[in-house]
């Protein structure tokens, strides 16, 4: 249940994110969809690795095995720290594109670029 | 065995190394080449007895651990990052960096070492990452606004991508319940019911396209390739795209993707190549040729014989070298004039030095398979290796494309005084233009013997210079009537739709095929 539910949950905020990141045209919300397209993922991928009544994968003493897949939790922390990351650059990039456009607009930086090429 | 660990972790001690230690960079950069060289040294002499290694780290097995093979590609890979290291950290030699820009270049070889030997699909989404985050921040290092622009625009759309590749490595796990590529190798062949497999593969091949440089895919690459600083092109370029393609490898070595491949191949080959002829900018022309090269990559790994997948190896070889030169004679041909176009390089060609121009002319040699350059020997092999005439057709085409569009450079090489360029430029041209004239002993390294006496015959010299002369005699008619091209795909929002159309392609393809 806890799988299908965290799965289908995932779905829709990953068709959200990807919604956002080529609908909206503010650069600052496309990086927010992107986190969400990638959140969604590890919610789909920690969900795949659940059971019902799992509990937390620490093993105390003998006779408790029904623990959850350590293993997708471990991954997902690496795939945190890693979008993290790029959020964060992403952000320091998109300060520079505004000091010197004064805009967050994505077309209208396109748009500017494009007229910086041909003059 | 410690050899395929020490490749990769030494170069992120030289990154920090790099940093804490600024007045020694020149000596680091040394010590980084001689260790690399040593160490490959010993790996070749390993792999020649054994054929590959593997070990797996943190002691827990297989299953959960992570495993580093190298085999023979990994071997060829490699040697071709050590000679782009030491070409492009020549061409730096004498250029004021930060030295936050070679510790960049150092995170870069280590990842793209641990690509090479890496054998599990979530070390493959981190190093993959990583090789994300660097060449994000090298594209961006000049801070001009359009390069500041492009690399955004890459970040975004490879995110995207990895996202969609660990959905992909998430179904993986749960139906097989391992990352390991070789164990998820065995579970497919004991496993019943593998439907499963057409979702994984398509995700995961999606996901690896939008970094393989695939046309549909990459679209990214044009803008970020052509307005990065020379020495990060031609890494970009030559390497970094290859990655992509190494893990392709090692998908298609497990999951069923040769037809999609196939497909996917043709059409990056050719669209790649339409949207280069009608570039007038030299390094976005370079970009595309990018895109269209990986085309005979693709084809090579999809049609899957073993004298094809020595081609794929020769041909990604060469093109890491010709690409590689080529970016860094365009860079210093631009600084030389300040002019971008090809038209006004041709204009203002006294201007530069014949050393960056006989660069070029080495490159374009290399690029468009004169028999005993570079891309020749690739190209035969590939041709050798299919049977379909289809995949023939497609082949002939490409190089009859890429004829065509470097025909734009031939005035460039009409001989002309040339102007001055620093002699450590002119030795990283050699060590790249050397291995691309003498290609063809070079490969007796890594191509068996037999498979040269399947290739190699006189219709193939003859089926390359004709086409070779057909092109440059057809170039200016077809450059003159070439229709006006779409260019909005290579727009953001644009360019993620096509990622999302491609992936609906890509699934569709592994359906029928």
């Amino acid at each position: 249940m806890l799988m299908i539910a965290g799965v289908t949950v995932a779905v829709i905020l990953f068709g959200i994110g990807l919604l956002g990141m080529i609908f909206r045209r503010d650069l600052i919300i496309k990086l927010l969809s992107l986190g969400l397209v990638n959140g969604s993922v590890m919610l789909c991928l920690v969900s795949l690795g659940s059971r019902a009544n799992g509990t937390a994968p620490i093993i105390r003493g003998p006779g408790n095995t029904s623990y959850v897949n350590p293993l997708p939790q471990a991954l997902v922390l690496s795939a945190i720290v890693i979008n993290f990351a790029i959020l964060a650059l992403a952000l320091v990039f998109v300060m520079l594109l505004v000091e010197h456009y004064h805009s967050t607009d994505s077309q209208r930086i396109e748009h500017e670029i494009k007229r910086e090429k041909e003059l | 065995m410690t050899i395929i660990v020490l490749l990769p972790l030494l170069h992120f001690v030289f990154a920090v190394l790099c940093l804490s230690w600024q007045r020694g960079t020149r000596g680091i950069i040394v010590a980084a080449l001689l260790i690399d060289t040593i160490l490959l040294g010993a790996l070749f002499a390993v792999l020649d007895q054994a054929g590959s290694i593997s070990i797996t780290l943190g002691g827990w097995g297989r299953n959960v651990g992570i495993e580093l093979v190298a085999d023979r590609t990994s071997l060829v890979f490699a040697f071709l990052t050590l000679f782009l290291e030491g070409s492009i950290l020549l061409y730096l030699w004498r250029e004021h960096l930060q030295p936050y820009f070679f510790m960049l270049l150092h995170l870069l070889l280590g990842a793209v070492f641990a690509v090479l030997f890496a054998q599990d699909l979530f070390n493959i989404y981190v190093i993959m990452e990583l090789l994300t985050l660097v060449s994000f921040l090298l594209v961006g290092y000049g801070k001009r606004p359009y390069q500041i622009w492009a690399s955004l625009k890459y970040l975004f759309l490879a995110s995207l991508g990895m996202g969609i590749y660990l959905l992909g490595v998430a179904v993986v796990y749960y139906h097989a319940g391992t990352m390991n590529l070789g164990l998820i190798a065995t579970q497919l062949t004991e496993q019943q019911d593998t439907t499963w497999v057409l979702l994984a593969s398509s995700l995961l091949v999606t996901g690896i396209a939008v970094k393989a440089g695939i046309f549909v895919f990459s679209l990214w690459l044009p803008a970020a390739h052509a307005s990065a600083s020379p020495a990060v092109s031609a890494l970009l370029s030559g390497l970094v795209i290859k990655m992509g393609v190494v893990v392709l490898l090692k998908l298609a070595a497990i999951f069923p993707l040769s037809g999609s491949l196939l497909v996917l191949g043709s059409l990056t080959g050719i669209l790649g190549i339409i949207y280069a002829i009608t570039a007038y900018e030299l390094k976005y022309m370079l970009a595309f040729h990018t895109l269209s090269q990986i085309g005979y990559l693709l084809i090579g790994i999809g049609t899957g014989s073993k004298v094809a997948l020595s081609g794929t190896l020769c041909y990604a070889f060469a093109h890491g070298l010709f690409k590689g030169l080529l970016f860094l004679a365009a860079g210093s041909a631009i600084q030389a004039t300040g002019k971008k176009d090809i038209r006004e390089l041709i204009m203002e060609r006294s201007n530069i030095s014949l050393v960056t121009r006989a660069a070029l002319l080495i490159g374009t040699l290399g690029i468009i398979g004169l028999p005993p350059f570079a891309g020749f020997c690739g190209k035969a092999l590939l041709n050798a290796g299919t049977q379909s005439y289809v995949t023939q057709i497609v082949l002939a085409l490409l190089s009859f494309g890429t004829v065509v569009s470097f025909a734009k450079l031939i005035p460039l090489f009409r001989f002309k005084g040339g102007g001055y360029l620093p002699r450590t430029k002119s030795l990283s041209f050699l060590i790249l233009a050397l291995p691309i004239v003498l290609f063809f002993p070079l490969t007796h390294l890594f191509v068996p013997a037999w498979q040269w006496q399947t290739s190699l015959n006189i219709s193939v010299f003859i089926k390359n210079l004709v086409v070779i002369g057909m092109g440059i005699l057809l170039a200016r008619p077809i450059a003159n009537h070439f229709p006006h091209l779409e260019k909005r795909f290579f727009r953001l929002e644009e360019a993620a739709v096509v990622i999302l159309s491609g992936f609906f392609l890509v699934f569709l393809l592994l359906l029928f095929a």
